[in-house]
């Protein structure tokens, strides 16, 4: 993969990515690597003995089946296109922001249903308690 | 001078932070049953958590990143899915416990029933939990903690034969009564009081929190130098007013309540009142780091946006998590549970999960692609290792004594 | 289409495997350790009505420490009152532990009435200490004849229960 120099890095996506934190711009965690979508050359299916290239990640509930097996259908996954992503270093950086991702949709229903409705759910505590 | 100020706050945090409910009520369990006689664990659980917690400072302060996201990365899925399950669970009764040591205390500070105080008390740390700025919470707790040096004063009070104590301690010569299984559970259990998970949860999330970076190494090293030894000071103190007060008089502390008479005998009402004090304001304290903590955990683990410096609303599951925590542990304890009990079993389990939370810390601490420079010298891996065993024995060793002297009896 | 990208863990899974088989052992062993028999061996039945009185010397030494700290105002009322309902708590225990035996034989069978007797005693100062504190606080109790007059009193009836606790346990083999 090309990083922010342009150099070509090798990653190993097994230790370098699966499992690592993915991070918006702002450094706010986003979701765990859970697993990779791999594409064949031109966005189609993966032949084995060919080249293929990242997708996207996926976060969320694909957990459950990385721990005990099974798939998920496609259209269940939650995605982030792997154009979004910014810089491999120990965490995933985004260059999107994580109220733009789908992918976050859990947190933001718990902040918008659940804790900003509790009063001082949106007080910033670093603003002088 | 402001550095100055911010090494001795860190330091105030540990001591404060480092009594908790399982150190007050074992550490006084085992002076009035085994006398001085397993003061050597106390050194030994302050040696390693002195260690751990350093190690998980540096990695947090070097990489940025908290404990839990680590053993995610370095474990896998399941292995550290298992961990989360056991440490969650394990941290999880230790903040029923500390709740419970809340209201324990505020009963002996007032006449009304504990079961009254619970709710309250879990409410108060939710407030705290949701509005308070983090270093305003740690320094206040800490500081008020620190109030627990009255252990230390009474002890001067009492004019023990310090002779006597230091021939219990060294070498260590258990009471004939017991039998040599109790003497070895409680060492376990103390050993797990000393080096509880939680704590090094919370400081390596803490460093984040406060933004450490590779400079502030040597406040990590102060804080944890420092820190850690006084808080391994004042729980020696606890078991000693009960090894010179209630061990002669053939009394087995079963409450916090026989935790306090030493003190009063002492200093009379002054100085329990101060006591009792810092009792709460501990409690209160490890309340606090362990409900953090059980968010932490989850968090990291499952990737989640942590942190008290964010708002709530930006930090939405973890703090849903640990409200969450919060209503179990009250659940739990609203069944009329002894607090008393669920920290002694806390502490046990504790001394299981260790291994846990350990191996993964001193793997990545020696891993260069996170710690670049800064990885373990010779001299702290081969503690390290040395730590590994004992760590681990600790935990093999636990269940089986338990069973054996049936918690201790 | 999408590959899956396997991931094996860098650290031991056979390790892991065996470690969660032991604690699910552990937990089993645990649970069956709950399972104790309430018919016993002589020896054990005596060592249980010894490890009962054990408690109950325990509870009286730390209700005699209170009385004390109270009546030279070293402890508050309500500390103080903790302490003893603690500790009448402590007696209850120890009660319940020696009405639930069944003594396998005679000799244990009057170890054990001995020893309900002695925790008796102890429980009757204890409550009597309870309301000696309350009366103490201004309660309405003062002027009760149950009510011991002094600390003096109350030490002493603490004392003689102790000795009987202290006999009863010298008979059950000792501390």
């Amino acid at each position: 993969m090309t990083d922010r120099r342009g150099e070509r890095r090798l990653v190993d996506a097994r230790l370098h990515l699966l499992s690592r934190q993915v991070l918006d711009p702002d450094g706010e965690p986003v979701g765990a690597v859970d697993d990779l979508a791999l594409a064949g050359p031109d966005g189609g299916e993966v032949e084995a003995g060919r080249e293929a290239h990242v997708d996207a990640i996926l976060v969320g509930p694909v957990l459950a089946t990385r721990l005990f097996g099974g798939r998920v259908p496609d259209s269940r996954l939650p995605r982030i296109a792997w154009d979004d992503v910014g810089h491999v270093g120990t965490a995933v950086e985004l260059t999107v922001p994580s109220d733009r991702l789908d992918a976050v949709w859990v947190e933001r229903w718990v902040r918008d249903r659940l804790i900003a409705r509790i009063p001082g759910g949106r007080h910033d505590p670093e603003a002088g308690a | 001078m402001k550095k100055l100020l911010a090494a001795a706050l860190g330091i105030l945090t540990a001591v404060g932070g480092f009594v908790d409910i399982g150190d007050l009520v074992t550490n006084a369990v085992v002076g009035s049953r085994f006398g001085m006689s397993l003061a050597w664990v106390v050194v030994l659980g302050v040696v390693g958590i002195v260690l751990f917690a350093s190690m998980a400072g540096r990695v947090a302060a070097v990489s940025g990143r908290a404990t839990f996201e680590i053993v995610r990365e370095r474990l896998g899925p399941r292995a550290a899915g298992a961990n989360l399950l056991a440490s969650f669970a394990i941290n999880l009764l230790t903040l029923t416990a500390e709740v419970g040591g809340i209201a324990l205390a505020l009963h002996l500070a007032s006449s009304v029933e504990p079961r009254l105080w619970i709710p309250v008390a879990a409410l108060a740390v939710w407030l705290v939990l949701w509005r308070v700025k983090f270093q305003v919470m740690e320094n206040v707790a800490g500081l008020m903690g620190l109030l627990l040096v009255g252990f230390a004063i009474a002890l001067f009070q009492l004019g023990p034969d310090w002779g006597e104590l230091l021939r219990q301690a060294v070498p260590p010569s258990p009471p004939g009564a017991e039998h040599p299984a109790s003497y070895w559970y409680y060492a376990v259990a103390l050993f797990g009081a000393a080096m509880t998970p939680y704590e090094v949860f919370f400081f390596s999330s803490g460093a984040v929190e406060e933004r450490w970076t590779a400079k502030d190494l040597g406040t990590n090293r102060v804080n944890v130098l420092l820190g850690f030894p006084l808080g391994g000071l004042l729980s020696l103190s606890i078991a000693a007013c009960a090894a010179v007060v209630l061990l002669p008089a053939g009394i087995e502390v079963s409450s916090l309540s026989q935790v306090v008479l030493p003190v009063a005998q002492a200093g009379g009402v002054l100085l329990l009142a101060v006591v009792i004090l810092g009792i709460v304001a501990a409690t209160f304290g490890a309340a606090l780091e362990t409900a953090l903590s059980s968010g932490y955990t989850l968090a990291q683990y499952l990737g989640w946006s942590w942190g008290k410096f964010r708002r709530p609303a930006r930090a939405a599951r973890f703090h849903l998590t640990m409200i969450v925590a919060l209503l179990l542990a009250v659940g739990i304890l609203m069944t009329s549970v002894d607090p008393v009990a669920v920290t002694e079993m806390s502490v046990v389990f504790s001394a299981v999960a260790l291994p846990l939370t350990y191996v993964p810390i001193l793997v990545v601490a020696n891993d260069p692609e996170y710690m670049g420079e800064h990885v373990n010298g010779r001299v702290v891996n081969a503690l390290g290792t040395v730590y590994l065993v004992i760590v681990v024995v600790a935990a093999v060793a636990a269940i089986p004594l338990m069973i054996a002297t049936g918690a201790g009896s | 289409m999408r590959a899956r990208a396997r991931r094996a863990d860098h650290r031991d899974v056979t390790r892991q495997t065996g470690r969660r088989r032991a604690a699910a052992l552990a937990v089993v062993a645990l649970a069956l350790a709950g399972c104790v028999p309430s018919r016993q061996e002589p020896g054990q039945a005596t060592a249980a009505v010894a490890d009962a009185l054990a408690e109950a010397t325990s509870a009286g030494e730390t209700t005699r420490i209170a009385v004390g700290l109270l009546d030279d105002g070293r402890i508050t009322g309500p500390v103080a009152d903790t302490v003893l309902l603690d500790q009448l708590r402590v007696l209850d225990d120890a009660e319940s532990a020696l009405t639930t035996l069944v003594p396998p034989d005679a000799a244990s069978s009057a170890r054990r009435t001995t020893g309900l007797d002695a925790v008796g005693d102890v429980s009757d100062a204890v409550v009597a200490a309870r309301a000696w504190a309350a009366a103490r606080s201004g309660g309405d109790l003062a002027g009760d004849d149950s009510v011991p007059a002094s600390a003096d009193d109350l030490l002493a009836e603490l004392t003689t229960a102790l000795d009987a606790t202290d006999a009863a346990l010298a008979e059950a083999g000792g501390p």
